[in-house]
């Protein structure tokens, strides 16, 4: 099996559902003559033309709205935002209309589009650009919400979120485009959206992590087995439904919990997740539920990122308290 | 059938409103959205039409009243109609029998052989001592309750009262916690023959007025034992042995809160005259809460006659920080073989309790045999 | 840049230029306006009858929603507002259904499959893009179908006006941007809206023209947008057409307007009404006598009150419908939560 990074994973997913399906199309700020920023659509646009592979101006907004407009019309637009940073100014039209077309119609209208949003720091970009707001996704009911920790999971679920009759957030996060490869297998395939993952199994406690940070918990999980803790890293690979019970039986399985994500602390998603273990597995806790997150502040410019982010050293010190109480 | 046309809610989130005039009176025809009543609120003065055709029969409220959302209006029917107002309020419709909106917080499913009790639950029965896994559960789906722990640890005991621990029973549980937890204890007996010691003793008691304390006179017995053998004057510091070149000689001193240590410093100094004045001025020092943190501290060696309170053989405890503890037991007439006949003799019995990881079985034997040697030997030698 | 009124029937009935239609289709329209002008008086009664929630009137303003719906072909799309029920009504979405969704029931925004019009757009301006990806997937798709969105002259300065009249600009859609300017944007006056001279001048920043009429005037309004709709089916890309015309009722059944606006200016709209210079037009030729004046009306509001009753008639809704209706299949996070609101019997719990 060809061995991808996940840019060439989502690259090779895009071109599959572009030849396959004529409803098919993507549309952003640079996809298409350049291959975008990242250069996850590199050589699309000449393939497909620029009907189909479609470079907007500058206008957020404009590309969602126009996005949903585009699958009312019986199109499959995969919408690209540049930076989950410039999502922003989109937040009306995701959150006003395309998460909520549906209900307010009672099925009548539809939003079967894709909106995929680079996300999360630890590359040292500019300003702005290393945002971690999906918890305001995750929060606004009518979405799902997904993001790939791994270049074949990112193939199958950009497949699945593109063929999903309801509107999917596809977040990619932007550490690991390049960083991490796998074996991707070739032909068309999905990874069904709503299932998490265990990365790697264990027994002691569980550690919860989706993105670029599972790199870190990964390394995590290392240190701790080293120290004779045999800690389950469990991947989430989607928000919005979160597979609960995969979640509930890996910590009635192990006892214990530490969640992990990059996004800022308060109302971050792993206050969810640990309202989830409280009420349905709390019998099995042998600890208090851990958090390993970003800190209530601005994401730090470069020079500084490091002291944000989760490191492994950070999530290994959290396991360890767990543990010992 | 009347109609009971009752104020509504016109105004987004709008409570009353002022009735301004009635553009119809009772008895007379309305139609179909003809304008019936002019209201003010707090937004603006408007008309409301008529919701029936027909005939006005009542109206709510006379012009400068105020009516509440929900009051009646007007009441349209037919000619002739009869309407009669309700003496109350009439209740509001109920629906089905009232339940919380949100159900209440479904217990998790329990999975198979899975012990549910809240942390704290736990918590108080590790406190206890309580087994949770013997514990049968009350409360919803079995889980185990606050009270089936207490209840639990109530019913393992039998009648009970609750002492608190002085403080300095607290401190001496402490140390022979730590004692007992980290040094691998070894006990070994012996016995002397305490013939010499007794003679000894009377000895003495002839030359001094009060009584001779027994550790006067088995102190002097040991220490060329402590000498030949320095592993068990020594104290062990991560790995290594710190042998200590002074002897300074614990003993127990009974008091009512229990055994105190008292330290005799310098005893290898001392003669046996001045190793009982000290052991008396200690116990006195002890006894009367009087004693210094010198004192109670910082023996290199101890021991610990349990004679005193009739028992012969022990398991003592080494306190923390030494090696070795020697117990004394009481003297007494015993059935001895000697070369292959039975005799009466007086016995000393010995319990000798060192640290396993510095001392190993025979220096703990020869280490014994030269203090029972110390013992027997006449006085003067 | 001052654009030029188009006007072709005069306040008094009088033309102006050539009328762009025949005499039935005239009395087909006029009757049209007069239905509409109906159901904005029913549904402002019923609201003030606690039967529909706030609603958003429309008087004053039914040709430049007739004039304008009656320019399109029944597969073209039409975007509107919620002040825009002649329009979509006129284009097919049944009566009955726009008194569901002000009354607060979903089945209110849920057209016949063959009505080409998207459920009503409270937010200001955003509904502008859907307009546009309809627009485009039509043309993607090879049809030749139009897109029309209708907004006021207060959505003209929302950020999504900018990037809808952008977009179709850049990539030559077939939309047609219907701007009712009706002078007020609630309780602000156009001329507080934007320094722009007129709206339809704005158009020129996109690369497209635009075209300003007289909005109380069936013809002109009918004429600019069919010449509108003309142009973006044969590709030659949008165009804004900005009716001139005068809110006379209340922003909604909310609003008391005599708290900001004059009430001689009004009365100054009055005499430019548009269905009564269709009246005067129409009389003036034989097309209108007393007579078939009481009979349309008594048809269409005995039609009104028909959709009034079956509107009222409808079972409740299903709760079940409120976690049923978020995605093409129930997560289980849903699933859960409609269980927790029913009971096993599919009932409500109510609250006592």
């Amino acid at each position: 099996m060809p061995v991808l990074n996940m840019a060439q994973a989502i690259n090779q997913a895009l071109d599959q559902a572009l030849a396959e399906d004529p409803r098919v199309m993507v549309l952003g700020e640079d996809v298409g003559r350049t291959g975008g920023v990242f250069r996850v659509t590199d050589g699309l646009q000449q393939r497909y033309g620029e009907e189909r592979v479609v470079d907007t101006p500058v206008s957020e907004s404009g590309i969602v709205g126009a996005a949903l407009g585009l699958a009312l019309g019986g199109m499959r637009p995969v919408a690209e935002m540049q930076f989950m940073g410039f999502s922003y100014p989109a937040f009306d039209q995701v959150i006003s209309h395309v998460a909520r077309i549906r209900h307010r119609s009672r099925h009548r209208f539809t939003a079967s589009l894709v909106i995929r949003i680079p996300y999360g720091g630890g590359i040292g970009a500019a300003e702005h650009h290393s945002e971690s707001a999906e918890a305001i996704y995750v929060h606004t009911p009518g979405l799902k919400v997904v993001v790939p920790g791994s270049p074949d999971d990112a193939k199958g679920l950009l497949r699945a979120a593109i063929e999903d009759p309801d509107p999917v957030v596809f977040l990619e996060p932007i550490r690991l485009y390049r960083s991490t490869k796998a074996e991707v297998a070739e032909e068309r395939f999905t990874v069904p959206i709503g299932e998490a993952r265990a990365a790697r199994e264990g027994t002691d406690l569980t550690l919860v992590a989706w993105g670029a940070m599972l790199r870190e918990t990964g390394e995590a999980a290392d240190l701790l087995l080293d120290e004779g803790i045999d800690a389950e890293v469990l991947d989430l690979r989607t928000l919005v439904p979160l597979d609960v019970p995969a979640l509930i039986s890996s910590v009635q399985k192990t006892g214990r919990a530490v969640v992990v994500h990059e996004a800022p602390r308060t109302a971050g998603l792993a206050g969810e997740i640990v309202a989830l273990i409280q009420e349905r597995a709390l019998y099995s806790l042998r600890a208090p539920v851990a958090r390993v997150t970003g800190w209530d502040t601005v994401f730090p410019l470069k020079r500084s990122e490091h002291l944000y982010l989760p490191t492994a050293e950070r999530i290994a010190a959290a396991a360890r308290r767990v543990m010992e109480t | 059938m009347a109609f009971e046309f009752r104020l509504p809610d016109i105004g987004e989130g709008l409570t009353e409103a002022e009735i301004v005039e009635w553009y119809a009176q009772p008895g007379q025809e309305v139609r179909l959205d003809q304008p019936l009543v002019q209201l003010e609120t707090d937004k603006a003065v408007t008309d409301i039409p008529s919701p029936r055709a027909g005939v006005l029969l009542h109206q709510g409220a006379a012009p400068g009243t105020v009516v509440k959302v929900g009051d009646v209006l007007a009441v349209i029917g037919q000619a002739g109609e009869a309407w009669n107002a309700p003496g109350t309020d009439a209740s509001p419709t109920r629906g089905p029998e009232a339940a919380p909106i949100v159900g209440s917080l479904r217990e998790a499913e329990a999975v198979a052989g899975e012990l549910r009790a809240l942390p704290l639950v736990r918590k108080l029965a590790s406190e206890l001592g309580v087994d949770l896994s013997n514990v049968r559960g009350t409360g919803p789906s079995g889980r185990v309750t606050r009270e089936d722990v207490e209840r639990a640890a109530r019913m393992s005991q039998g009648p009970e009262e609750r002492v608190r621990l002085s403080k300095l029973r607290r401190t001496v549980a402490e140390n022979m916690t730590r004692s007992w937890r980290e040094i691998p204890h070894v006990t070994t007996f012996g016995e002397a023959d305490g013939s010499a010691i007794l003679a000894a003793r009377s000895e003495m008691e002839g030359r001094r007025s009060s009584p001779v304390p027994w550790e006067a006179l088995f102190i002097p017995a040991l220490l060329p034992a402590l000498q030949a053998h320095p592993e068990f004057n020594a104290s062990l510091r991560g790995e290594d042995l710190v042998l200590k070149r002074h002897y300074d000689v614990g003993f127990a001193v009974q008091t009512d809160d229990g055994l105190i240590v008292a330290v005799i410093r310098g005893a290898d100094r001392r003669a046996p005259l001045d190793l009982a004045d000290e052991v008396q001025r200690l116990a006195w020092s002890v006894r009367g809460r009087s004693a210094t943190a010198a004192e109670l501290s910082g023996q290199t060696f101890t021991i610990s006659n349990i004679g005193a309170v009739g028992g012969r053989f022990g398991t003592p405890i080494i306190p923390y920080g030494t090696t070795a503890i020697l117990s004394f037991g009481r003297i007494g007439e015993q059935p001895v073989v000697r070369e292959g006949q039975v005799r009466v003799a007086s016995v000393l019995p010995l319990s000798l309790s060192y640290d396993h990881r510095v001392i190993d079985g025979a220096l703990g034997r020869r280490f014994l045999s030269k203090v029972i040697e110390g013992l027997e030997r006449p006085p003067g030698r | 840049m001052t654009e030029e009124l188009q006007q072709i029937l005069t306040p008094e009935g009088e033309l102006a230029g050539e009328p762009p239609l025949g005499m039935e289709e005239t009395r087909g329209l006029y009757r049209a306006m007069v239905a509409a002008r109906l159901f904005d008086r029913k549904a402002t009664a019923l609201q003030k009858q606690g039967r529909l929630a706030t609603y958003a009137p429309f008087e004053g303003q039914e040709a430049a929603q007739v004039g304008s719906a009656a320019a399109l072909r029944t597969d073209d799309w039409m975007v509107a507002t919620y002040r825009d029920a002649a329009a979509m009504w006129l284009h097919g979405y049944p009566w009955k259904l726009l008194l569901l969704w002000r009354s607060g029931d979903e089945r209110g925004n849920c057209p016949p499959e063959e009505v080409n019009v998207l459920p009503p757009s409270i937010t200001v301006g955003a509904h502008m893009l859907h307009a546009v990806g309809l627009a485009w997937s039509a043309r993607l798709q090879g049809g030749d179908r139009v897109a029309v969105t209708y907004f006021g002259d207060g959505a003209t300065s929302e950020g999504d006006f900018h990037e809808a009249m952008n977009f179709a600009g850049v990539y030559r859609l077939p939309v047609v941007f219907m701007c009712q300017n009706n002078q007020y944007a609630i309780s602000l006056r156009r001329d507080r809206q934007t320094a722009a001279a007129t709206i339809a001048g704005k158009a020129d920043g996109y690369g497209f023209p635009g075209v300003l009429v007289d909005g109380n005037d069936l013809f002109a309004v009918f004429r600019a947008t069919a010449e509108a709709v003309e142009r973006a089916r044969s590709g030659g890309g949008p165009t804004l057409v900005e009716a001139l015309t005068y809110r006379l009722g209340p922003h909604t059944t909310s609003d008391d307007p005599g708290r900001y606006r004059p009430a001689d200016e009004e009365s100054e709209w009055k005499p430019r009404d548009p269905i009564e210079r269709v009246r005067c037009y129409l009389a003036n030729r034989d097309g209108w006598t007393e007579e078939w004046q009481r009979a349309i009306e008594a048809e269409e509001i005995a039609e009104i009150e028909a959709a009034v009753a079956e509107a009222e008639a409808l079972p409740p809704l299903r709760p079940q419908e409120i976690f049923e209706a978020m995605f093409a299949e129930m997560t289980p996070q849903l699933r859960e939560q409609r269980g927790e609101l029913l009971d096993a019997s599919g009932h409500v719990p109510v609250e006592s």
